[in-house]
């Protein structure tokens, strides 16, 4: 390694510091409190620029000595300029003893408003000293002798309040005093802290010294960090050296704007459905069981379409009226086929149930309304709907969730243009080129398939259903012309490709995910 | 639709194989593409295949005896003769209606069959197809359920009537006493499961045989004695009762072939009314209730695309079931007895395609041109997303459905007009029990489970949310709304401004704000974005009890965009 460009990258920090060496003999040592006087830096300042040169292998540490210190906490502060627990109960056996009064521990607690554990060890060590006595009644009672523990720890409040102080330069009694009343783990309500005070001496190593050696021969060339307006103005960064960036390093992070990956995945298939010629549908979030099931020759008696199967809406719960003349078309196409030439489900239709409000449950819906609102034929169209499914949620069931559906109207509509219509699906969408086709069932569809595809990266996979619909379908909604129908199930493909097993990640409320999640269409 | 569980030998050997374990996996998921089963499991130690019946109304396809005569007729090349349900085969014993049937369960259906020893997977398909059928076909028994007992035990006639609930009593199946019928119903698990199906009358059904020994308490539970089936026994009573006669009837044909198949002998029993049924006063069953139907050669091959030609036709459909007899330009096609699910030509079309197989119809491209294009609102949606995205936002998605604490009561929002949603009345937890009716709770949520991703946060989300409205036919309307939130230690609410007036600016919009004192942001720091005189959003500093509420720890400034009316406006 180029040692010369590694010290073109010093910070001007660690240059203040080195140079501190720099101005002694060699070998020279130093302990953080010199090189703090030397240079004239902030604490913080000082002890990162230590760090980084002792990163650097530039400095080493020579020796190091750890010092216990006492100080005073805020407690200590407050015994000192007023009294202590001990010296208060002290005082106030005094008092009674000379005024005659009764002393109890509770009067203790309420009077001086002592805290009852302080209390009771306090009045224990006074006893002890016999300073205290405990006479019938409990109360409590002045001998007239004097507390040494009490006066000692005046006299360590006294020597703490001026300056901290190491605990060497007390004595033994006093040193155990400090370390019983000391902040621990436990108790941290003490008037006393006892700290490590860690004292280094440095040294410069040898590639310390050479860098020493190479900034003082830089030094006649002014360093700056950063290219300034002002620099550029009056041209004087010609008089400049630009301090050198280890550009190696790992870059800050940076929060960008960008589309959610599984909604640029959506975007991306919308974009090849209109590319085919598809015309997008809209619907509503909420429908009725009539658009969502009847109108798609679900018999009202259908398993599917059962309370566990489908959201009721709360208020209201029923549409006012279903427009004419789908209703009527539709309630015969079920008890008996009407005008389909099919011989229905032969039952009663219930025109009420037909009015239920429900969340939508099938993108399907969305088809119905089109293919009552004469569309174009031939015509192409999708929509990418959100559903509502009455499940447990889990890791492979959504309370709602995107479905990609759509209708494709036209005389030249038949079960081969089907295929051939899932078929460009597989390529556009899936870019798989081997497909199967299934026989499938769906109410609505007649024939039906399921198409499944094998996906270049994530192998066979189903992909979607579709049929040609219904007479019983098209006819009541007012369409003469073969449909088809299909549906492409691209929750899976998604989650396969961002790496996801949970469907409900999805929909994720981690920002951190949501910030890494490669979208890899 | 029905999973069911099948063995691989009992399959093998309904299918007369030779040889035992010949038959390959993969041969048997080829097969089962003409009953629309998917394999969903194979257990290669035991033979046991879980199989995937689609077709909700091809209930005779739910058992393994169903599954076999499929495939077994595609092999032969037409489907079996079954005797029993010719004319000529007269029934030797009767079922006799008692009155007042019609208004609790007026149908019942049933057969004998003699000299097919049941055997271990024999009962348990007949348990099993029992079971699915009473519970999908037959609407968890409400339309149809299904008895079998030991034929020998019984003294015919026997009498489908309805007594008191106190006058009949047995032992039912899983009980170990006599029990009434009321107590079957308040006591039995079976009686707890369907007795509702019975609820609103005073007397009940009941089967009984000519000595006045109880069969069974139709449609909850068989008596222990005479309706236990057990492996060894060859002599079986099969009754099917319901509340529609042709599916009644279906349900026992299905039976009489599925157990004529495995090489029973089936005879008829005439069922006698004491008032007329679509089928008369005497029905005999099993009995064929197919009707031919005409169809024409032209409109099979024009759904399908291909020209098939009516000798195709006609070997597709006889090698699927029907009988067929084919004219010049139509065929004649009856279904087979124990289906009844031709509704339309269409289902023959599908039945051609399948018989044919899928794989023998070759794809082809729809060949007429259409133009593809997007709505409005999407164009306007995605518009505002790219601009939103160049503002350094980044774009979530969230659920839809929610919970109304977080869209209202965490907002600040009970009780006005802002707090109304569109409620669930079923709701299975109330986490999921309300459709949102803004955008800014979707993203607090996110805000809120984040705090721990490096700041600021810009977020936004465009989407459909649910605003309650009695003029709109559904009660509610559904507009794409953008919401977006700027999340960091000094967020304020110029910073969200700025962004509001660079988005309306690119969008074309010109709007003012107007103060509103809106209880999910800061007094005096909220307003109302006007476009063309009315609301189209809110923009604002989120007020501090809703961040507290929901947990954030940063100041959050936020706008909603109602896009479908800033559309509308335009």
């Amino acid at each position: 390694m180029d040692t010369t460009s590694s010290f073109d990258n010093l910070h001007p920090l660690e240059i203040k510091v080195l140079t501190a060496f720099g101005a002694g003999p060699s070998g020279t040592v130093l302990t953080t409190e010199q090189l703090a006087a030397a240079t004239a830096l902030e604490p913080s300042q000082l002890s990162m620029a230590i760090e980084w040169l002792l990163a650097k292998q530039l400095l080493v540490v020579q020796s190091e000595t750890i010092t216990p210190v006492a100080s005073l906490t805020p407690l200590g502060d407050t015994y000192f300029e007023q009294s202590s627990p001990v010296e208060r109960i002290l005082s106030a056996a005094r008092d009674a003893s000379s005024t005659g009064k009764r002393l109890t521990i509770p009067d203790l607690h309420a009077k001086e408003g002592l805290d009852p554990a302080d209390v009771s060890k306090a009045v224990g060590r006074l006893k002890k000293e016999g300073a205290l006595l405990i006479v019938q009644g409990g109360c409590l009672e002045s001998t007239g002798r004097p507390s040494p523990s009490t006066e000692a720890m005046r006299a360590i409040l006294q020597q703490l309040h001026d300056a901290p102080r190491e605990m060497e330069q007390f004595p033994e009694p006093s040193r155990q005093l400090i370390q019983e009343h000391a902040v621990r783990r436990g108790s941290a309500k003490e008037p006393f802290r006892v700290e490590d005070r860690v004292a280094r001496w440095y040294v410069l190593s040898p590639e310390g010294t050479a860098a020493v050696d190479y900034v003082a021969t830089q030094a006649t060339v002014d360093e700056v960090s950063q290219l300034s307006p002002e620099l550029l103005k009056d041209g004087s960064w010609r008089r400049k050296r630009f301090r050198k960036y280890t550009i190696s390093l790992r870059a800050p992070r940076v929060g960008i704007g960008k589309k959610h990956p599984y909604r640029e995945f959506l975007d991306t298939v919308k974009t090849k459905l209109v590319s085919m010629g598809f015309q997008e549908m809209r619907g509503s979030l909420v429908e009725t069981e009539f658009w969502n099931m009847d109108a798609l020759f679900m018999p009202q008696f259908h398993p599917a379409r059962d309370i566990h199967d489908v959201y009721f809406v709360k208020d209201p719960t029923h549409a006012a009226k279903i427009a004419e003349p789908f209703v009527s078309r539709v309630t015969k196409a079920h008890e008996n086929g009407g005008a389909t030439g099919s011989t229905g489900w032969r039952y009663a239709f219930d025109g009420e149930r037909a009015k239920r409000l429900v969340l939508r449950s099938q993108g399907t819906a969305v088809s119905a309304r089109t293919l009552a609102a004469a569309p174009e034929a031939p015509g192409k169209y999708f929509s990418i709907a959100r559903c509502f499914r009455y499940d447990q949620v889990d890791a492979t069931h959504a309370t709602d969730f995107f479905q990609v559906e759509g209708i494709v109207l036209g005389e030249d509509i038949n079960f081969r243009t089907l295929l051939g219509l899932l078929n460009l699906f597989a390529r556009e969408v899936a870019q798989a080129k081997e497909v199967k086709f299934l026989p499938a069932y769906f109410p609505f569809t007649e024939p039906s398939v399921e198409m499944h595809v094998r996906h270049p990266r994530l192998g066979w996979m189903e992909l979607g259903g579709a049929g040609l619909f219904r007479r019983e379908v098209t006819l009541p909604l007012g369409v003469t012309v073969p449909v088809i129908a299909w549906g492409l199930g691209l929750d899976r493909m998604a989650m396969v490709a961002l790496g996801i097993h949970d469907i409900r990640e999805l929909f994720t409320d981690s920002l951190e995910l949501i910030r890494t999640t490669r979208g890899i269409f | 639709m029905p999973t069911i569980s099948i063995f691989k030998d009992d399959l093998e050997s309904l299918l007369n194989s030779r040889r035992a374990g010949a038959v390959s996996i993969d041969q048997i998921e080829e097969w089962l593409m003409l009953v629309k089963g998917e394999l969903k499991g194979h257990n290669a130690e035991t033979g046991e295949l879980r199989v995937e019946l689609q077709d909700s109304n091809r209930p005779d396809l739910w058992c393994c005896e169903g599954i076999a005569r499929q495939i077994r007729i595609k092999q032969q090349g037409k489907l079996r003769a079954y005797p029993f349900l010719s004319k000529q085969s007269k029934p030797t014993q009767r079922v006799i209606v008692g009155a007042g049937m019609e208004r609790v369960r007026p149908y019942v259906a049933a057969c004998t069959a003699k000299g097919y020893r049941v055997t271990q997977e024999g009962l348990a398909q007949l348990i099993q197809t029992q079971e699915k059928l009473a519970d999908i076909f037959g609407h968890k028994r409400k339309t149809v359920s299904i008895g079998i007992y030991q034929l020998q035990k019984i003294a015919f006639p026997v009498t489908y009537e309805l007594v008191k609930p106190d006058e009949a009593r047995f032992t039912p199946l899983g009980m170990e006493t006599v029990m009434t019928l009321s107590e079957i119903l308040m006591v039995h698990p079976k009686g707890l499961e369907h007795g509702r199906i019975l609820a609103g009358h005073s007397r009940l059904p009941i089967l009984r045989d000519a000595k006045h020994q109880p069969l069974s308490f139709p449609p909850i539970i068989n008596s222990r004695e005479i309706g236990e089936v057990r492996v060894g026994d060859d002599e079986l009573f099969v009754e099917v009762t319901g509340t529609d006669l042709a599916m009644v009837v279906l349900t026992l044909n299905i039976f009489a072939v599925n157990l004529a198949d495995r090489g029973a002998m089936i005879e008829p029993v005439a069922v006698q009314y004491p008032h007329k049924t679509p089928l008369g006063r005497q029905v005999v069953t099993p009995q064929d209730l197919g009707k031919p139907r005409s169809i024409r050669i032209e409109t099979i091959e024009r759904a399908l695309g291909q020209a098939l030609g009516g000798k195709t036709v006609t070997q597709a459909l006889k090698t699927y079931g029907y009988d067929v007899s084919a004219g010049k330009s139509a065929v004649k096609a009856k279904l087979p007895p124990y289906r009844q699910d031709l509704m339309h030509e269409m289902d023959v079309v599908e039945d051609v395609a399948m018989s044919c197989g899928y794989g023998s119809f070759a794809p082809e491209m729809p060949a007429q041109f259409t133009v593809g294009g997007l709505s409005r609102i999407e164009q306007t949606s995605d518009r505002a997303r790219e601009l939103m995205v160049g503002l350094g936002f980044q774009e979530i998605i969230s659920n839809i459905l929610g919970s109304p604490e977080s869209y209202s009561t965490a907002m600040r929002l009970d009780g006005t007009g802002w707090g109304k949603m569109v409620e669930v009345d079923n709701a299975m937890a109330v986490t999921f029990s309300a459709l949102r009716q803004w955008m800014l709770p979707s993203l607090l949520r996110v805000e809120a489970a984040s705090n721990r991703a490096f700041y600021p946060h810009r977020l936004f989300e465009a989407g459909d949310v649910a605003i309650p409205d009695p003029a709109h036919e559904l009660g509610s309307r559904t507009d794409t709304v953008l919401g977006a939130v700027l999340a960091h230690a000094s967020a304020h609410f110029s910073e969200i401004h700025s962004c509001l007036d660079v988005l309306f600016y690119h969008l074309g919009q010109e709007y003012s704000l107007e103060p509103v004192q809106h209880p999910s942001f800061l007094e005096g720091r909220a307003g109302h974005i006007i476009v063309a005189g009315k609301p189209v959003g809110v923009i604002g500093e989120v007020h501090p009890e809703v961040l507290e509420r929901w947990q954030i720890s940063v100041p959050v400034v936020s706008f909603d965009v109602n896009l479908s009316q800033l559309t509308e406006r335009a």
